[in-house]
């Protein structure tokens, strides 16, 4: 399969550590192209991969550079994959090789260890690109209808515009918002043309009792004193993202960020404001008490923005990242029904597991619940996985090594967030900490906690959301019981389970990732037995 | 021509494999028209034939009387059948993996010498195909008698001969109900053994009632005779997948099925999880830091 490796500088930032050509000396060997770029962000670059994939037939693709996070946030930054996808390459075979947050930023102070690190983790980038499975996208047309969460002047605002661009609004509201706005003397203007007009859909008093779907093809069902009613829109902007209940019943159907309060947060509160991990949902950031008219507007605006530049478009793409099953396999045992926290596992007539695409979330909880291996999930399957930890276990390190399970939604963007807290103190974390990005908690099965140690590993990290923050709403809790009931295995094999170590954390806590690298090592330097280790 | 040749080899287990064998009756004389018995446990010869068609083994490698045997049979056999939990999984046996052969011959033995006639233990006991290749592999402590003639009837013939890759929840009877359910609640308050349930109900998902069930995390192709009894698999077909370890699985499989608190309070989860794979398993016996694996 030809495989492309672009590396990015990032404006130096690399190679002022890592030696881009060693690292990637191993690499090369097998890949068609390999270039090394000051930023692929920069202007042409895009261009220039899309020419390489059209000449020499790429098939895979590994970015090697800045975080998995930098390509998933925004449509600028998604442009670079677009485009690599647009010339012919699966955009489950594009792969982040992140050498810049997580390694050359990570260990300033060892530019040996970063560059074995960089090497490790490009080879196991390349790996997941040329083991990914190909994915097979549905086009569909958005529907030009938004659902809005709770009616404030935000929401009146951001619905005004969405009707003057042609778009069906629904309002709803958990008391009497759209009385009261139609009622309001502020906004006036506004409030009346959106309450008298024939495209909006005003419900007061309502529940969201179901939910299903992704961007531009979303099914809401809510319960008013109307009584129930299922509406189709293209996406969902939340109002009132301060609104617990709100949010809690989103998450019942849909990945939403909560915050320390249970507050829906956005994908980036400086950069993307709107935008959260669900495409189709957007939020009106949480104001301050004393916020302008024109804050309030602003904030509208930029919600509203959000939702057009993602629904006005002819098509989108999906490529959904459901879990599979495997029917020859599938006996119906069922415990992937149970452990869906979004019941989109259920048993069909045929005794055979059946996955409801439109509420799968592709966390993969069920494919590690599944005990005869009947599940994956084509984001990260289970061979990649297992071969990931494999390879890692082979880089070279003096004294102990550790790797980290890093979950996508906390784990993996607070050890980004490191770099930050590296760069305050002026040192790095030990360079053999390896990391291994999962999408979720939950994704973890026992059977690469076991395989790690038997490769190798001295510890296993694994980070998990912290206490109801968890996308897939349990994800966390349920590693937690596994990796807690994992723990009596290792005893009883003579390993120390001070050696596996569970570390709730929230994405932005960089001080606190680096300090529980450091802890890891300390417990683990002051072990004498139970040392893991191939027999 | 001459009918092709069969033998059997008991090794490290308790023969009840082929006393699974033996139960097959007429089975038996169709077995016996298509191959010709040249050395078995019922015969009394004490080496196998240095050339045999088919060689069914039965026992896992717990010594070194075994392991001879084991490889003579190998040396010997065009196809090896490793038939029963010990031969393809390292069996029951291998819970004395858990400790160290000292601990082991202490507890058997105390003080008493130990006689030169017996074999020395090995250092953990092993499954077959941890020393030589296997053609056919038959699990199940001991297996359905059907399955055991079926395999050797496939290895005379040279027929190929595939194992079920369902687990046992596909063949077996008992209804699911609240499993099906969606919902976060677990299926049951509490974890209970058997005798613990004031009503079994005949009907009902053993897991469902609280009971720990093996058979989402084993094989299929015994029949369910167990479940079907009332009786809780207890995993002896092994994992339907090898490269999958039963006792993980267990973990990861019922952790958000049942009370994860009452799991871990479980009398032997470790002996439930394991009971006939621990010597498959990614860690097959305990890490000793000192002397390693102290064969």
């Amino acid at each position: 399969m030809p495989l492309g490796i672009y590396v990015s500088r990032c404006g130096g930032r690399v190679d002022a550590v890592v030696d881009i050509d060693q690292a990637i000396a191993g690499v090369s060997k097998r890949a068609a192209v390999v270039r090394v770029f000051d930023d692929v962000f920069d202007t042409g670059v895009a261009e220039r991969i899309a020419r390489d994939v059209t000449d020499c037939e790429l098939d895979a693709v590994v970015l090697a550079g800045h975080s998995v996070e930098h390509y998933s946030k925004s449509l600028s930054a998604n442009h670079l994959r677009e485009k690599i996808a647009e010339a012919g390459v699966n955009p489950n075979r594009i792969v982040a090789a992140n050498i810049l947050e997580q390694c050359a930023l990570a260990h300033p102070d060892d530019p040996a260890g970063a560059t074995t690190k960089a090497s490790a983790i490009i080879d196991v980038a390349a790996k997941r690109a040329e083991m990914a499975e190909a994915l097979e996208g549905t086009s569909i047309e958005p529907r030009c209808a938004v659902m809005i969460l709770g009616v404030t002047a935000e929401a009146v605002v951001a619905a005004q515009r969405l009707l003057r661009l042609g778009y069906s609004v629904v309002l709803a509201d958990r008391e009497d918002g759209c009385e009261r706005t139609g009622r309001a003397q502020s906004m006036h203007a506004t409030a009346s043309y959106v309450m008298g007009h024939p495209a909006a859909e005003l419900v007061d008093s309502a529940r969201l009792v179901d939910g299903d779907g992704y961007l531009g093809d979303y099914h809401i069902t809510l319960d008013s004193p109307e009584g129930r009613s299922t509406y189709r829109v293209g996406g969902i902007l939340l109002a009132r993202p301060d609104h617990t209940e709100w949010v809690d019943e989103l998450r019942h159907h849909f990945r939403v960020d909560v915050d320390d309060e249970g507050f829906a947060r956005s994908l980036d509160p400086s950069m993307h404001p709107a935008e959260t991990v669900d495409e189709g949902i957007m939020v009106v950031p949480v104001r301050r008490a004393d916020a302008l008219e024109r804050d309030k507007v602003a904030a509208a605006d930029a919600a509203a923005m959000a939702l057009v530049l993602r629904l006005s478009q002819s098509t989108v793409t999906h490529y959904r990242d459901t879990s599979a099953v495997d029917e020859s396999l599938c006996g119906g045992c069922a415990t992937c029904v149970r452990t869906c926290a979004f019941g989109a596992c259920s048993i069909g007539a045929d005794g055979f597991s059946h996955v409801d695409e439109r509420r799968c979330v592709g966390c993969g909880k069920c494919v590690v619940s599944c005990p005869v291996g009947a599940r994956d999930i084509v984001n990260s399957p289970h061979d990649y996985l297992l071969d990931a930890v494999r390879s890692l276990a082979e880089v070279p390190a003096e004294g102990d090594k550790v790797i980290g399970f890093l979950c996508g939604g906390c784990g993996y963007p607070a050890a980004d967030h490191g770099a930050s807290e590296v760069a305050n103190r002026g040192r790095g974390y030990p360079a053999s900490f390896l990391p291994v990005r999962i999408p979720c908690g939950g994704r973890l099965d026992t059977l690469y906690v076991l395989e790690a140690f038997k490769a190798g590993f001295d510890a296993v990290c694994v980070y998990r959301c912290r206490e109801g923050h968890c996308h897939n709403l349990v994800g966390n809790l349920d590693m937690d019981r596994r990796i807690n009931l994992l723990r009596t295995v290792l005893r009883s094999r003579n390993l120390d389970d001070a050696r596996l170590r569970i570390v709730d954390i929230s994405p932005f806590e960089g001080e606190r990732f680096v300090e529980s690298v450091e802890e890891v090592y300390a417990t683990v330097g002051a072990l004498a037995n139970g040392k893991g280790g191939p027999l | 021509m001459s009918k092709p040749t069969l033998a059997t080899v008991a090794l490290g287990g308790c023969e009840g494999c082929h006393v699974s064998l033996l139960d097959s009756d007429e089975g038996l004389l169709d077995l016996l028209a298509a191959a010709d018995l040249v050395h078995s446990p019922f015969n009394g010869d004490e080496e196998i034939p240095s050339r045999v068609d088919v060689v069914m083994v039965e026992g896992a490698i717990t010594n070194s009387e075994d392991l001879r045997r084991l490889m003579a049979a190998r040396a010997a056999a065009t196809t090896l059948v490793a038939v029963g939990s010990c031969a393809v999984l390292g069996g029951i046996g291998g819970l004395r993996n858990l400790n160290r052969v000292s601990e082991v011959t202490a507890e058997a033995f105390g003080d008493a010498e130990k006689s030169e006639l017996l074999p020395t233990l090995q250092g953990r006991v092993r499954a077959v195909s941890d020393f030589v290749d296997v053609d056919i592999s038959v699990p199940g402590c001991a297996p359905e008698t059907s399955l055991i003639v079926d395999a050797l009837v496939a290895a005379i013939s040279g027929d190929a001969h595939e194992l079920p890759r369902r687990n046992l929840c596909d063949e077996c009877p008992r209804e699911k109900r609240t499993l099906l359910e969606h919902s976060s609640e677990f299926v049951s308050d509490n974890v209970y053994a058997l005798m613990e349930l004031d009503v079994i109900d005949e009907k009902q998902c053993l897991l469902e009632q609280g009971v720990i069930c093996m058979g989402p995390m084993t094989r299929e192709g015994c029949g369910a005779k167990c479940t079907v009894m009332n009786v809780p698999c207890r995993g002896c077909m092994g994992p339907s997948r090898l490269e999958f370890e039963q006792g993980g699985k267990m973990v990861d499989a019922l952790a958000a099925v049942l009370p994860a608190g009452a799991i871990m309070y479980m009398d032997d989860l470790i002996g439930t999880g394991y009971r006939f794979s621990m010597p498959v398993s990614v860690f097959p016996a305990a890490y000793d830091h000192e002397g390693g694996d102290d064969a």
